[in-house]
C-alpha cells in the first residue's frame, strides 16, 4: 500500500490542478492564476534540468538559453512572418501555394515602425489579404530549433565533464544573451520582442468563452505542457534510455565498457531536455506577451537549479514539485513581517532566506526535500525483503511473499 | 573459436614509451595471467584492448575484426568485456539495474523484464540474490567486485579481462571469484587475469604474460615463466630464484 501512495497523491494533485481555476473564486484570482502558470513554467524547466543534470549527470548551465531560444524563435516567428495574397516586391518573400510567405525587414526599436509590408500595403488594392501563420507553428519551430541547439551543444560537450561542462554551457548562455542584446534591429535588444497572446481571438472552453487576456487558457496550456513533459520524462526514465543515462552519470567509462553508446545518449538527453525548455520558453513568451534578454541572466538559471536541488535532483516529480513550492514560497515571502516592532522588509530579505534554504538543503538533504519522501514510499519493503531473502538463503526456506 | 590478436602495439604518453611493441594472441578458452610490476603497462594495455585509449601504432583484432580504433561500447559489443582495477559499480542504481545495463546494451529493442530471470540466476551464482533491490552503494567492496563480475556475465563477451579481481576481497568472496573464473572459462570464454596475487595467478592460469616497463618479456606456461631468467631479474626477484 505504501508504495502506491505517490501514485494516488499524484492523481489527486492533477485532479486538484485541473479543477482549481473553476473552484477558486477569491478577488486575487488573476494573481494566483499567474503564480500557477509561472510555477508550471519553472516546473518544466526544473524537471527537465533534473533529467539532464540529476539523471544524466550533465551539469549544464545553459538550460535557460534553450528556453530563450524557444521564446525568441516564437517571437521572431510572430513578428516577422506573414502570408499575403499579393507580392510585396519590397520584402523578402516566397511563393507558397498561391500565397506569399513574407519575411519582414528588421523591425528595430523605432516608436512607429514602418515595415516593408506597410510600404507594400500603401500601394495595394483593399482586397489583398494579409494574415499571419498560427502562432502554434512558431512554438513548434521554437521547440525544434531548441532541440537543434541542444544537439549541437550535446555534441560539442561530449568530452567535457563537471566544472568544464558547466562553464562551457554558461558561456553559451552568456553569448546568446549578448547576441540578443546586441542585435537590436532584429531582436529589439533590451526593449524586448512583443508577442501575441496564446489565443489572440479568445477561446471557448467547457461552455465558457475566454478573452485573449484571460488566465484560464494559458493556465491549461502550461499545465498540459508540464504534464506532457513529466509523462514523457517518466516514460524515458523507466526505459533503457533512463537506465543508460543514469549509468553514464555514475561512470561513463564503465557504461561504455558495458556496451552503452554513451555519446548517443548524452546527445539525446541534451536534445530532449532542450526541446522541453524551448517549449516552456515559447509558451511563456506568448503568455507574458514579451521576451527580453533578461530571462537569460544567471540569476534565472540559478533559480531553476535551486528549484531542482531543493525538490530533488534525482527525481523528475521532485524537481517539478520543488519548483512549484518555491515559486509560491518566494511570493509568500514578499510579505513584510513585524518582529518585536521591527518591520522586516522581505523584498530584500526573501532572497537571503531562499539562499539559506538552498544551503541548508545542500548540507543536510542532498537528495532534496521532496525526493526522499517519494523514495521512502517507492522503496517500501526493500530492506525487509533483503533481510528475509538473506535468511531464506542461509536457512534454505522461501522468503515470505 | 575466440581469437584475440595483439600485434606490435606501441603507446606513447608524451615522451613516455609505455608499451613497446607488445604482441601476443589468445586462441580459444585460454586462461591467461598478465603480470608485471607497477608501471609495467598492464592497465594501458587493458585500456587499449577495450578501446578506452588508442594505440600509437600496432593493431588489435578480435575474431578477425580490427577493434583498436573502435570506441569501448563497440568493443564490448564485439565481444570483449573487462572489469576495472578500482571497482566501478553504478552506485546510485540498484543491483538489478546494474545487471540490466549490459543486457539491454547488447540487445537493442529488448525489454528489461526479459532479463530478470537471467539476472536472478547470476545473482544466485554470486550469492547476492537478497541484495537485488539494494543500491550498489550499500554493498561492501567485495560485493561490488562480485557485481562487476555479474555485469560481465550479463554482457556475455567471448574475452574477459579481469583487472585485480582479488584485491581487498574477503577469502569467502574470493572463493566465489575462483568459481566464477572456472565457470566462465568452462563456458568457452577466454580470460586475461591481471593480479598481483601470485598464488592465485599460478593456481588458476595455464599461461602467463609478463610485462616489464612496456616490454613483453615472457609468454609461456607458469613453470617456464618462473624459471625465465629475464622474469626473475625483472619481476620475481632473487628470493623466487633461490626458491626455485
Amino acid at each position: 500500500m505504501r508504495a502506491r501512495v505517490p501514485k494516488i497523491a499524484g492523481t489527486l494533485a492533477v485532479a486538484f490542478l485541473l479543477a482549481f481555476p473553476f473552484v477558486y473564486q477569491r478577488a486575487d484570482y488573476d494573481y494566483v492564476m499567474h503564480l500557477w502558470i509561472t510555477a508550471f513554467f519553472y516546473a518544466i524547466l526544473a524537471s527537465s534540468w533534473a533529467l539532464l543534470a540529476g539523471y544524466a549527470g550533465q551539469f549544464s548551465f545553459g538550460h535557460m538559453a534553450f528556453m530563450a531560444i524557444g521564446g525568441y524563435v516564437a517571437g521572431l516567428f510572430s513578428n516577422y512572418l506573414y502570408f499575403t495574397s499579393a507580392p510585396t516586391k519590397t520584402c523578402l518573400e516566397f511563393a507558397v501555394g498561391g500565397r506569399y510567405l513574407v519575411i519582414l525587414d528588421p523591425i528595430g526599436v523605432s516608436a512607429v515602425p514602418r515595415t516593408c509590408l506597410d510600404i507594400a500595403r500603401e500601394s495595394w488594392p483593399p482586397d489583398v489579404v494579409v494574415s499571419q501563420p498560427s502562432l502554434w507553428w512558431g512554438i513548434l519551430l521554437g521547440v525544434l530549433v531548441g532541440g537543434l541547439f541542444g544537439f549541437l551543444t550535446g555534441a560539442l560537450v561530449l568530452r567535457l565533464r563537471g566544472a568544464y561542462l558547466a562553464l562551457f554551457t554558461l558561456g553559451f548562455s552568456e553569448i546568446l544573451r549578448a547576441t540578443i542584446s546586441a542585435e537590436i534591429p532584429i531582436t529589439r535588444g533590451q526593449a524586448g520582442l512583443e508577442l501575441a497572446p496564446l489565443f489572440p481571438h479568445g477561446i471557448s472552453l467547457l461552455g465558457a468563452t475566454y478573452g485573449p487576456q484571460d488566465k484560464v487558457p494559458p493556465y491549461f496550456v502550461m499545465l498540459l505542457l508540464l504534464l506532457l513533459c513529466v509523462a514523457i520524462m517518466m516514460a524515458l526514465e523507466r526505459s533503457r534510455f533512463g537506465l543508460f543515462i543514469r549509468s553514464l552519470r555514475e561512470d561513463e567509462d564503465a557504461a561504455s565498457a558495458l556496451g552503452v553508446d554513451t555519446v548517443r545518449y548524452k546527445v539525446l538527453v541534451f536534445v530532449v531536455t532542450s526541446m522541453m525548455a524551448a517549449a516552456a520558453g515559447a509558451v511563456q513568451a506568448h503568455y507574458i506577451g514579451i521576451i527580453t534578454p533578461n530571462i537569460l541572466i544567471i540569476m534565472q538559471m540559478a533559480l531553476v537549479v535551486a528549484m531542482a536541488v531543493i525538490g530533488g535532483l534525482e527525481s523528475i516529480v521532485g524537481a517539478a514539485v520543488g519548483a512549484i513550492l518555491l515559486e509560491f514560497l518566494l511570493e509568500f515571502l514578499r510579505n513584510d513581517f513585524v518582529v518585536a516592532g521591527v518591520v522586516i522588509n522581505m523584498s530584500v530579505w526573501r532572497l537571503v532566506l531562499f539562499g539559506a534554504l538552498l544551503m541548508l538543503t545542500l548540507r543536510f538533504a542532498r537528495n532534496g526535500l521532496v525526493h526522499p519522501v517519494l523514495l521512502w514510499f517507492s522503496r517500501a519493503g526493500v530492506a525487509r525483503e533483503t533481510v528475509e531473502q538473506q535468511r531464506a538463503d542461509e536457512g534454505g526456506t522461501e522468503p515470505a511473499p | 573459436m575466440i581469437e584475440l590478436a595483439v600485434n606490435g602495439v606501441h603507446k606513447y604518453f608524451g615522451g613516455l614509451h609505455v608499451l613497446k611493441g607488445v604482441s601476443f594472441a589468445v586462441r580459444g578458452a585460454e586462461l591467461i595471467g598478465l603480470i608485471g610490476p607497477n608501471g609495467a603497462g598492464k592497465t594501458t594495455l587493458t585500456n587499449i584492448l577495450d578501446g578506452a585509449i588508442k594505440p600509437t601504432s600496432g593493431t588489435v583484432y578480435l575474431n578477425e575484426r580490427r577493434i583498436d580504433q573502435l570506441p569501448p561500447y563497440r568493443v564490448a559489443q564485439a565481444g570483449l568485456g573487462r572489469t576495472f582495477q578500482v571497482t566501478r559499480s553504478f552506485r546510485r542504481m540498484t543491483v538489478l539495474e546494474n545487471l540490466y545495463v549490459p543486457a539491454l546494451a547488447m540487445n537493442p529493442g529488448a525489454r528489461q523484464r526479459a532479463f530478470e530471470s537471467r539476472a536472478l540466476e547470476v545473482l544466485d551464482f554470486l550469492t547476492m540474490r537478497h541484495l537485488r533491490n539494494e543500491f550498489a552503494r550499500a554493498l561492501s567492496g567485495g560485493q561490488q567486485k562480485l557485481l562487476e563480475l555479474g555485469r560481465l556475465l550479463m554482457l556475455d563477451p567471448g574475452v574477459i579481462i579481469l583487472d585485480e579481481p582479488f584485491a581487498g576481497v574477503h577469502p569467502r568472496l574470493m572463493e566465489i571469484i575462483y568459481r566464477y573464473i572456472a565457470r566462465v572459462n568452462e563456458e568457452g570464454k577466454a580470460i586475461i587475469l591481471i593480479s598481483h596475487q601470485m598464488e592465485s595467478i599460478f593456481t588458476l592460469c595455464r599461461r602467463l604474460l609478463v610485462l616489464h616497463y612496456g616490454d613483453l618479456i615472457a609468454d609461456g606456461a607458469p613453470d617456464e615463466v618462473k624459471r625465465d631468467p629475464a622474469v626473475i631479474e625483472a619481476y620475481l626477484g632473487e628470493d623466487e630464484e633461490a626458491e626455485s
